[in-house]
């Protein structure tokens, strides 16, 4: 697990596709890429076979780009259309059973722990809202409770958009969807208190619509769970099948979603603050400048 | 026949706001060229779609009219394009590529 697994074998340089080499050649590994950049490396996100216009895909293609050190990274998954798109990057990707990402993930950290000891290797679970908060939720609270240092991202369609469309525990008050067609009689669970409440060093909630936001929360999330302790980010990530958007105007949904219910939120303790400031030299969390005194008044 | 997204280089490079390169849910299928507008006399490069990534869902278009408010994005049909960019003719630079543009259905 380093930049060389990668690279060609001597001689085989001319059998890889085309894609593969631009990769090699031209992708983020081993250099800073950001959203600004975007349209000019090549990826290391493929083509994956999730619908068109899915806000899901954007949104993991840009925390493909966020991630600090893709080279150095796991990403987790578990069943949901997220691992679609997923396990076709250049990232090693470990497929859990439905619901043991966060079991499978704390086991991944430790031993790359053991086996790498101080050179940072991340693991990123990225799952939907029913893997990580219905049928993985023990696991999920548990690893949090552990404080195991990793990153986890709910891919949040507020559905099982997989399946046909059942209501999920994130799916809102009221919604009627195919298989929940009389509403859903539950509240939507607040996943972000219990990730504060069970210990976690960074909680935030993002939508796609602001790519260069959801870049910084990522790197933020990943850059905390090297060290300080888990970390959870709750991304929306609208289904346009289930609830019936059409492509063209995701993003508007986003938008709406976001001023709705979606605001953008953070919560950092001071542990990982300290630790972004003196390590990765963050310079928003340092104190403030006092306001200088008012003069005195002239006589 | 399906639609794809067209772009238009002579919009495009007159603003140059590279939003749609950054909405797009498919990974380097709206990519950004220098050439493709200074060889024109423009003042900046231009973004150009990989057509045969492309799926059609017009979400760059939301954002060029909306967001952008540049209108430089249409979909059209693929057998009425000229030509477009394939991924096969795109080369990777430094901080820019540059594609070889070709008849999409003939390749």
């Amino acid at each position: 697990m380093s930049l060389d697994y990668v690279k060609f074998s001597s001689g085989f340089e001319k059998f890889m596709p085309k894609e593969y080499r631009d990769m090699v050649e031209h992708g983020p590994f081993g250099k800073k890429v950001s959203v600004s950049q975007m349209g000019s490396f090549k990826e290391v996100l493929e083509e994956h076979p999730m619908c068109a216009g899915c806000a899901m895909t954007l949104f993991i293609r840009l925390a493909m780009i966020a991630f600090p050190n893709p080279e150095d990274t796991i990403t987790v998954g578990t069943a949901g259309c997220g691992r679609l798109a997923i396990s076709q990057a250049a990232i090693p990707f470990v497929y859990g059973n439905y619901g043991d990402q966060n079991g499978v993930a704390s086991g991944l950290s430790r031993g790359l722990r053991l086996r790498f000891g101080d050179k940072p290797k991340d693991v990123v679970v990225m799952a939907g809202d029913g893997g990580t908060a219905d049928i993985g939720f023990q696991q999920v609270l548990h690893s949090w409770f552990r404080k195991e240092r990793f990153t986890t991202i709910m891919l949040d369609n507020e559905v099982y958009g997989n399946t046909g469309g059942q209501e999920s525990g994130m799916t809102n008050r009221g919604a009627v969807l195919k298989m929940a067609p009389l509403g859903k009689k539950f509240e939507k669970m607040d996943m972000l208190q219990m990730a504060k409440v069970a210990g976690c060093a960074y909680v935030a909630t993002v939508v796609p619509n602001n790519p260069r936001r959801v870049e910084s929360v990522i790197k933020k999330a990943v850059l905390i769970a090297r060290e300080v302790g888990s970390t959870y980010i709750q991304a929306y990530t609208s289904c346009n099948i289930e609830y019936a958007i059409p492509t063209d105007k995701v993003m508007e949904d986003a938008k709406n979603v976001e001023n709705d219910r979606y605001q953008f939120s953070e919560y950092i303790t001071d542990e990982a603050k300290q630790f972004l400031t003196e390590r990765y030299g963050y310079k928003e969390f340092l104190p403030k400048p006092a306001a200088p005194a008012p003069g005195l008044p002239k006589a | 026949m399906y639609l794809v997204a067209d772009i238009s280089v002579e919009i495009c490079a007159a603003k140059s706001c590279k939003l749609c390169t950054q909405y797009c849910p498919e990974a380097n299928t709206i990519l950004y060229s220098d050439e493709m507008g200074k060889d024109k006399g423009f003042k900046y490069g231009s973004a150009y779609v990989a057509v045969d990534r492309c799926k059609g869902c017009a979400q760059c278009v939301w954002v060029c009219d909306n967001m952008a408010k540049n209108h430089a994005i249409k979909m059209i049909m693929i057998d009425q394009l000229p030509v477009a960019a394939l991924t096969d003719n795109i080369t990777y630079g430094e901080k820019s590529t540059t594609a070889t543009l070709v008849s999409p259905t003939v390749g």
